[in-house]
């Protein structure tokens, strides 16, 4: 039986700091929590004061595999994970082919467990080939393990098809997830509608784009009495509609992501329009940036997520107008979070952030899953270590990710994931703790 | 005065000193433009390479005739039989530059930011932007600029009225940036549809009535209209623009007497402008074109090191 004890830490347990500073882990689970623990056949981990978290889980990230694997395959991805301090990643299904069919699910299932890095918990699509005309096979994928339904990359194209969606998953098989975008209002974008597109002649994107989706999202879970995740949103409009549908008692849950939450469209700017900023949704106001921020208070957002999107450099260093949407994160996002909030918003309790990134999106997965994204006895280890007082530059060419450039490039941080931890097992560790 | 731009992407970054410093350094380049001989050897041994990625006769032109009174060598680069056109990247194209030692880069591209980009690329050369997309074309403004300093002297305090698709816009950008630079009033006019949201953070009012904004203007900018943006549907007719943003006569007469009619060219006749504003004696269409030689002079001269 392998035994592995943290001591010394500041355990947070998925809602808040724990008096408590020892975990033992026995066989992939949590044997007991404590203070003072000894136990003379487990290894050790010093925690020295350093942070004791739930592996960060992360519902929104491409892995580009199958078909793209020069940009990420799922090896690279979940390596990067890791580094990342993430436990288990959600793999949106827009590869190539699209991941719409039951041996895809498998696919990514079995190739993801390869890595033997964090978990990578296929998502399926909503519809088959993501061409937007029929459903997929809902209760076959979800039989083989599909933990979304989305067809992500692109909103479900009809209000027929995301209605038939609802009612054919309901309340029991995994919740659909909705990139929210008019299509009709996307149209050429390339950033928010608003001060980047008036000062850059950029095409814009309104808000209203994905205020009308969220919008009709809402109205079909009214209509089928099912519920949807909204990923990644991005603007004031959307969190007011959201906020305003969870009041009303509908099963409507969201995310948005790290950039959303530390950049806005002064960001683009102030590059000179460089293309590591290009992302979709964009990155908007500050106003819209405020309200993210309110909504992850008041529990209107319920995770925060990654939507890393790698690109090879060959495609991803070309103007900004040519350059494709994506900002690839993984290896930094938390770090970049972290530090963020500590400058920026330091009466967001460091709790919130954490339940954001942990107990909150395992909340939202199948009841397979749960258990995840908690330390608590019986729970599975899957455990993150972090070093508050560390600061380290971003340095993508360092990174497990394919991907070779991100907004952060060259930024020091305070604040990084140092050992990453699944089912027990360390999955990755920091140079420097070596 | 030391010049301390070497790259021109736009003019966001001037002052206003280095502005009139500019000004009278193309007035000097004017001059030669009046001589027998049209050539000075102020670039001599100079590589000049015109990268095209867009048609643009006028400005190419303009940039060639510059670059060839100033005696640098020049190359146009034909974008169509390019590697380009084969896939290669934009930073391979930048690199290549590089390689065969261009000196100075006149680039034309469709993609906001390529500009940009390509003077991030290279080591040495410089990138002068003839136009990225919608989103700068600083020669036309710097030519704007000169134009209307020629008649008026001073600019401060000027009113400038800008009517037309400023949307879609690369000149409206770089000019409402360079007449604010000079102390001017900006006005925006043009259908809603055609105008940027958010539009105030230029530092400008916009008025749609076109008779309102052009009030007491010491100039009237007409902005280009493309037929393809009534097909887009962000007009409902020709008919329908003129009637209301286009210039003739009677909104000219609501301007400044002896205001300045523009337009950065080639221009609609009816549907913009009409043509007896185009034609009339308030007409410096014609003077902007000359001037966009001596300025792109005074651009390649000061840029390329000829004033150091």
């Amino acid at each position: 039986m392998e035994k592995l004890l943290f001591k010394g830490f500041k355990v947070f347990d998925g809602k808040e700091f724990i008096k408590d500073d020892c975990v033992l882990v026995e066989d992939g689970k949590i044997a007991k929590i404590g203070s003072g623990l000894e136990c003379a056949d487990a290894e050790v981990v010093e925690g020295n004061g350093r942070l004791l978290t739930p592996g960060f889980i992360d519902l929104h990230a491409h892995f580009r595999d199958p078909g793209l694997e020069w940009n990420e395959d799922l090896k690279s991805g979940a390596m990067a994970g890791a580094a990342g301090g993430f436990t288990t990643l959600v793999a949106m299904p827009n590869t190539k082919p699209a991941v719409s069919e039951p041996a895809l699910v498998e696919y990514v299932l079995s190739h993801g467990a390869a890595a033997k890095a964090a978990r990578i918990l296929p998502a399926g699509c909503v519809s088959k080939k993501r061409e937007g005309k029929e459903i997929c096979e809902m209760e076959k994928m979800a039989e083989a393990g599909a933990v979304f339904f989305t067809d992500d990359g692109s909103p479900v194209a009809t209000s027929h098809l995301l209605r038939l969606a609802l009612l054919y998953t309901g309340k029991r098989l995994p919740r659909v997830m909705e990139h929210p975008e008019e299509i009709s209002l996307f149209q050429g974008g390339q950033v928010h509608e608003g001060r980047v597109s008036a000062m850059s002649g950029l095409k814009g994107i309104p808000g209203a784009s994905e205020e009308i989706d969220v919008a009709r999202g809402i109205a079909l879970v009214r209509d089928t009495g099912s519920r949807i995740h909204f990923t990644h949103i991005s603007c004031a409009g959307a969190v007011e509609l959201i906020r305003n549908a969870k009041r009303a008692g509908l099963d409507v849950t969201c995310d948005t992501t790290f950039h959303h939450l530390t950049l806005n469209e002064n960001a683009v700017i102030g590059s000179g329009y460089n293309s590591r900023f290009k992302v979709n949704p964009p990155l908007r106001s500050v106003e819209d940036q405020r309200a993210l921020w309110e909504g992850l208070v008041d529990g209107t957002i319920d995770a925060i997520v990654t939507d890393h999107a790698p690109w090879h450099m060959d495609e991803k260093d070309e103007p900004f107008q040519e350059a494709p949407f994506g900002i690839a994160s993984l290896e930094c996002a938390a770090a970049v979070l972290l530090d963020y909030r500590a400058k920026n918003r330091p009466e967001v309790p460091l709790e919130l952030i954490f339940t954001k990134m942990t107990s909150a999106p395992a909340a939202l997965l199948p009841e397979k899953w749960q258990g995840l994204g908690v330390i608590a006895e019986g729970a599975c280890a899957d455990l993150t270590v972090i070093d508050e007082a560390r600061t380290r530059i971003v340095d993508c060419q360092t990174w497990h990710s394919k991907a070779r450039c991100c907004p952060w490039e060259g930024i020091a941080l305070t604040s990084w994931p140092v050992m990453t931890f699944v089912e027990g097992r360390k999955i990755w560790q920091d140079d420097e703790e070596l | 005065m030391t010049w301390r731009h070497r790259s021109v992407i736009d003019v966001d970054d001037w002052t206003r000193e280095e502005f009139l410093f500019f000004l009278d350094q193309s007035r000097h380049m004017e001059n030669v433009m009046d001589r027998p001989v049209k050539k000075v050897p102020a670039l001599r041994g100079k590589m000049c390479v015109n990268l095209f990625f867009e048609n643009s006769t006028r400005t190419r032109v303009s940039f060639e005739l510059a670059e060839k009174m100033l005696s640098a060598d020049v190359v146009n680069w034909s974008v169509s039989g390019s590697s380009t056109a084969k896939g290669e990247t934009m930073r391979d194209t930048a690199w290549t530059l590089e390689a065969m030692g261009a000196d100075i880069v006149v680039m034309r591209h469709g993609a906001v930011g390529a500009a940009q980009y390509l003077a991030s690329k290279l080591k040495h050369g410089i990138v002068l932007n003839a136009g990225d997309g919608t989103h700068a074309h600083p020669t036309q403004a710097l030519l704007d600029v000169y134009t209307a300093w020629k008649h008026f002297g001073s600019l401060e305090g000027r009113k400038i009225a800008l009517v037309g698709d400023v949307l879609h816009s690369r000149v409206a950008r770089s000019d409402v940036i360079a007449f604010k630079t000079m102390g001017c009033e900006v006005v925006l006019s043009g259908p809603p549809t055609l105008m940027p949201r958010e539009v105030e953070c230029l530092g400008v009012t916009y008025e749609r009535d076109a008779r309102k904004a052009v009030e007491d203007a010491d100039m009237v900018y007409l902005l280009r209209i493309q037929r393809e943006r009534q097909q887009d549907g962000l007009f409902p007719s020709v008919d329908e623009y003129h009637r209301w943003w286009g210039a003739d006569e009677e909104l000219m007469k609501l301007a400044k007497p002896g205001a300045l009619a523009m337009h950065p060219g080639p221009i609609n006749r009816g549907v913009e402008i009409a043509s007896e504003v185009a034609d009339g004696h308030q007409s410096v269409i014609l003077e902007q074109v000359r001037s966009g030689v001596a300025t792109r002079m005074a651009l390649l001269y000061l840029c390329g090191g000829g004033a150091r």
